[in-house]
């Protein structure tokens, strides 16, 4: 078979009556997203390997006698696929039941995670209240978990493996496991530990991947009762150098999360712990908003002062250090937690005011 | 790719005692963490965290994927003193036979139970450390050999039991005096890997672990597939409950296992060969060892097999309780030291096998089938079916009989000349209710439907399949609807977790059948059973999923009375 200028190979197979091309490799379900077929998944995430867990994705191949899992299913030629049909929808409806039947009733605020309306909206298309196959309940939350970032209610877990697969295929980090099988399988860490004694490293890829809010935002969680509608806003990360495109989350006036962009160029839905989860500090009641100035010199107390007054003494300051030491004496490093309009701002001090490049930002490191 | 001769595992355990000299006996061998697991399991009783870190270390293992991995086996203990601690077999059979009163006379010794053992045709199995026991209720435990099939009862041709009732058989000598690797020699003086391939095929030798694809095909896909080292893999995990048919094969006839696994080595191209042995049969481990030494030492296995060009390695791996790891891509995770997951196929393991290598995973009494083959012909071999059918079937019978044990049946064999003429028919005053078809794996036939033939045509007609040929047999004292929740609780128990449908399924199913959760209305209760099992077996990832729900869906066909009335007492 050979490829054409835009990588699709020349053979076709039949979606949903329609021909198409596709390329080598590409699964079933990869195809049908391009189509934007509404093929239904709860355990797909689009940057990890297919995985087939929940069925829910299921189509129907000619030739084959069990419907087949799109995600793990590679596109042959010749191929006659069918994404949508009276006997699919009624496996994934009993599917969907079986699911919800293992959960109890719950109301899923969106700031858990960026995933977390997945398993709520699949329920509701599917009819899925909570009605049939009543039982068990398979998941045991960890409310004594004391890290305050990362919330554990395992209750809502539908063993899915997102957090699992994204811990080790996306982070490295292998923190996440499973433990036990069938029904008991329960998502864990070494030794059923807290995460901060685990390999964790607080990267929230687990909670963001979650489709059911399972693992959870805490920090972000503390906004549930805030007023207003969620916006996003897109942003680059500033606390390092490699630019992780992210989502300021807000209501009204309120930052209430950051979350990892998807289609970030530079990381892909990836954060670390600080891009992820250290943003409260901006709303921080401590925080400086008057300039304080030190009365009787070095040692002295701090109290406020006006602009000028303190401008003034910032630039004695400098003044007498480059009056004294010469121009290099002097070198700046902004910080990662201010503005991009900031950090300009400093190099265009140093280099404009004292002809140096003696200037960094705690983000190159 | 030689690593020299494996000393036995038992012994390589005693003589090292350190975390890292433990670690160090395997590290380098293929397939390493089941048997340094073992190891530490052997020498502290118990697998501690210590141990856990230790292995994981020296293994480079993610701590967290060890943990959990090891979570996932039934047999491994992680508290102190738990390897001791006597296992009490509760499947089927064992559950007519009183099991629970044996749980309850061993409590005092922390007693558990365990999933089938594979000793149906005998008194109720009972694991204590590496003891394989036998225990009957008021009695204390017994060691005792595994019963040997009884004497030819159709006076029809064996391929498989031919000579395994002769005295010595499980010695290298006692195999050789009735013709034992002969075939092996006259494969590799006189055959060329293909015409070995050419006979496995005309044979009509199908995988007798249940799926039944045709072995000469597996073979000529690995054969043909590219990447080196290929491997031949021996699925000795016969976990399915109401199989012990495996177990009889190697405890009497292990080089029988061997031969055909070097035979498998020449037909692929193979260099290196896993016996994947189920944690319930330690005594085998012993047997197999003992024969693997017997083969080393006689230039059966390792380089240069009888002069000629053959190299083949072959190791013993113990598994460490899961029935799923009888699924061949799960057993390949387990092998290769990761979650036992089952994979998703394609790619299959013939050219994505064991560390992703060409690799023909085969059953036992497959490969024990070949070299019977190779000496008789495939002519021969195909003959010993009746009619259409080819070969013969191993058939493990248990329950209410007058004589369990194994069968080789010639395939296409009436189920009531082997009920009535082979095993005597049912008990005194009895009469048959069902039998269970595949182990558990093919549900129930009811005696409305006893006039089949054991072949795979016959039973699928039947919605049950042949599988791995465990029957047992339940009379017209028994309890239907309990015997179906045993078998669910079974896979309930046994379902990795990996997809919803099984996941969720057997758990619903086995609530259901127990009275402990759903509806109470009998049109109610059997929709939603059948629109589990309908789904289960429609989209489940694996075989466990595909098949646990044919329990229930026989259930309601032949014993719809007998759902209605229990239902009925419980409203």
């Amino acid at each position: 078979m050979s490829d054409d200028t835009n990588g699709y190979e020349l053979s076709l197979l039949e979606l949903d009556g329609e021909e198409l091309k596709f390329r080598a490799g590409e699964t079933l379900y990869e195809v049908a997203q391009r189509r934007n077929k509404d093929v239904p998944t709860l355990c797909y995430d689009p940057r990890l390997e297919a995985f087939g867990a929940c069925r829910l994705c299921v189509v129907e191949v000619d030739g084959i006698r069990n419907p087949v899992a799109s995600c793990t299913t590679k596109a042959q030629a010749g191929m006659v696929v069918r994404t949508k049909t009276e006997a699919l929808e009624k496996h994934r409806k009993t599917l969907m039941e079986l699911v919800v039947s293992e959960n109890p009733e719950a109301t899923i605020d969106p700031l858990r995670g960026m995933a977390s309306q997945e398993l709520g909206v699949l329920a509701e298309r599917y009819g899925a209240d909570g009605s049939r196959f009543q039982g068990k309940h398979s998941g045991s939350s960890r409310p004594d978990d004391p890290n305050p970032m990362i919330g554990r209610d395992y209750d809502h877990c539908i063993s899915c493996y997102r957090c699992v697969r994204v811990c080790a295929e996306q982070e490295g980090d292998y923190a996440i496991s499973i433990k036990n099988r069938g029904f008991g399988t329960q998502i864990t860490v070494e030794f059923d530990g807290f995460l901060s004694d685990s390999a964790c490293t607080f990267c929230g890829q687990c909670v963001q991947t979650c489709p059911t809010g399972a693992l959870n935002d805490l920090r972000a969680r503390k906004h549930e009762d805030t007023p207003g509608e969620l916006e996003a806003t897109r942003s680059i990360c500033p606390y390092c150098g490699v630019g992780c495109s992210v989502d300021i989350m807000t209501k009204e006036d309120t930052v209430v999360a950051v979350r990892p962009a998807m289609d970030g160029p530079a990381n892909e839905g990836a954060l670390c712990v600080k891009g992820q989860f250290g943003w409260e500090w901006i709303q921080n009641p401590e925080r400086l908003t008057k300039p304080l100035v030190r009365k009787g010199g070095k040692g002295g107390e701090l109290v406020e002062a006006t602009w000028e007054e303190a401008l003034e003494r910032a630039a004695q300051g400098f003044a007498q250090v480059r009056d004294t030491h010469g121009r290099h004496a002097v070198y700046a490093v902004a910080s990662g937690r201010a503005p991009h309009e900031s950090a300009y701002s400093v190099q265009k001090f140093i280099r404009a005011g004292f002809m140096s490049n003696l200037v960094d930002n705690c983000s190159r490191a | 790719m030689f690593e020299g001769p494996s000393p036995r595992l038992s012994e390589r355990a005693m003589t090292r005692t350190t975390d890292d000299e433990l670690i160090a006996c395997w590290r380098d061998e293929p397939a390493p963490l089941l048997p340094v697991l073992h190891a530490f399991h052997d020498r502290d009783g118990y697998l501690s965290d210590d141990a856990l870190r230790a292995v994981a270390h020296g293994l480079r293992i993610p701590l967290a994927d060890l943990y959990g991995t090891v979570t996932f086996y039934h047999h491994i203990a992680r508290i102190e003193g738990g390897k001791q601690r006597p296992r009490v077999c509760d499947g089927p059979v064992c559950k007519l036979n009183g099991c629970d009163a044996l749980l309850d006379q061993l409590a005092p010794e922390g007693a558990t139970a365990m999933p089938c053992a594979g000793r149906c045709d005998d008194p109720i199995p009972v694991l204590r450390g590496d003891e394989f026991l036998v225990g009957r209720v008021g009695a204390p435990l017994a060691a005792e050999g595994t019963p040997l099939p009884p004497p030819n009862p159709g006076g029809v041709t064996e391929c498989c039991f031919a000579h395994i009732r002769d005295a010595g058989r499980a010695s290298l000598a006692g195999y050789r005096a009735s013709g034992g690797y002969e075939a092996l020699a006259r494969a590799v003086q006189e055959l060329s890997p293909a015409e070995l391939l050419d006979l496995i095929d005309a044979s009509g030798l199908a995988g007798r672990g249940g799926a039944g694809f045709p072995t000469g095909r597996k073979w000529r896909a690995v054969a043909e597939a590219t990447g080196e080292p290929k491997t031949i893999v021996c699925n000795a995990d016969e976990g399915e409950p109401g199989c012990f048919k495996d177990r009889a094969l190697m405890d009497h006839d292990p080089h029988a296992v061997i031969e055909g696994m070097a035979l498998a080595a020449y037909a692929t191209g193979a260099t290196r060969g896993f016996v994947y042995l189920r944690y319930e049969y330690p005594h085998t481990l012993r047997i197999l060892e003992g024969a693997l030494e017997e083969a080393r030492a006689a230039n059966l296995i390792g380089p240069g097999i009888l002069g000629s060009d053959l190299h083949f390695e072959l190791y013993l791996r113990r598994g460490a309780g899961a029935y799923i790891c009888g699924e061949e891509t799960s057993l390949l995770n387990s092998l290769e030291g990761k979650h036992p997951f089952p994979r998703n196929r394609p790619p299959y393991p013939v050219t994505h096998g064991f560390e992703d290598k060409p690799t023909a995973v085969n059953n036992v009494e497959t490969l024990v089938s070949v070299p019977p083959i190779v000496r008789h012909g495939s002519d021969w071999y195909a003959a010993l079916g009746l009619g259409e059918h080819k070969g013969t079937k191993l058939i493990s019978l248990s329950g209410d009989v007058q004589r369990p044990g194994n069968y080789e049946i010639p395939i296409g064999l009436p189920l009531r000349t082997l009920l009535d003429e082979w095993a005597g028919g049912p008990r005194a005053g009895r009469s048959f209710q069902a039998v269970t078809m595949a182990g558990l794996s093919g549900g129930f036939i009811g005696s409305e439907d006893f006039d089949i033939t054991l072949d795979e045509p016959c039973l699928r007609a039947k919605q049950s399949f042949l599988g791995a040929g465990g029957v047992m047999v339940f009379d017209d004292s028994r309890d239907m609807l309990e015997v179906a929740r045993q078998a669910m609780s079974f896979f309930a128990h046994e379902s990795c977790g990996k997809c919803v449908p099984c996941r969720i399924g057997t758990q619903r199913l086995t609530e259901r059948l127990a009275g402990d959760a759903g509806p109470r209305d009998t049109e109610l209760w059997s929709a939603e059973v059948h629109d589990i099992g309908h789904t289960m077996m429609a989209v489940s990832a694996c075989g466990l999923g595909i098949a646990a729900p044919l329990v229930t869906e026989s259930l309601l066909r032949y014993f719809p009375e007998q759902v209605a009335a229990r239902l009925e007492q419980r409203t």
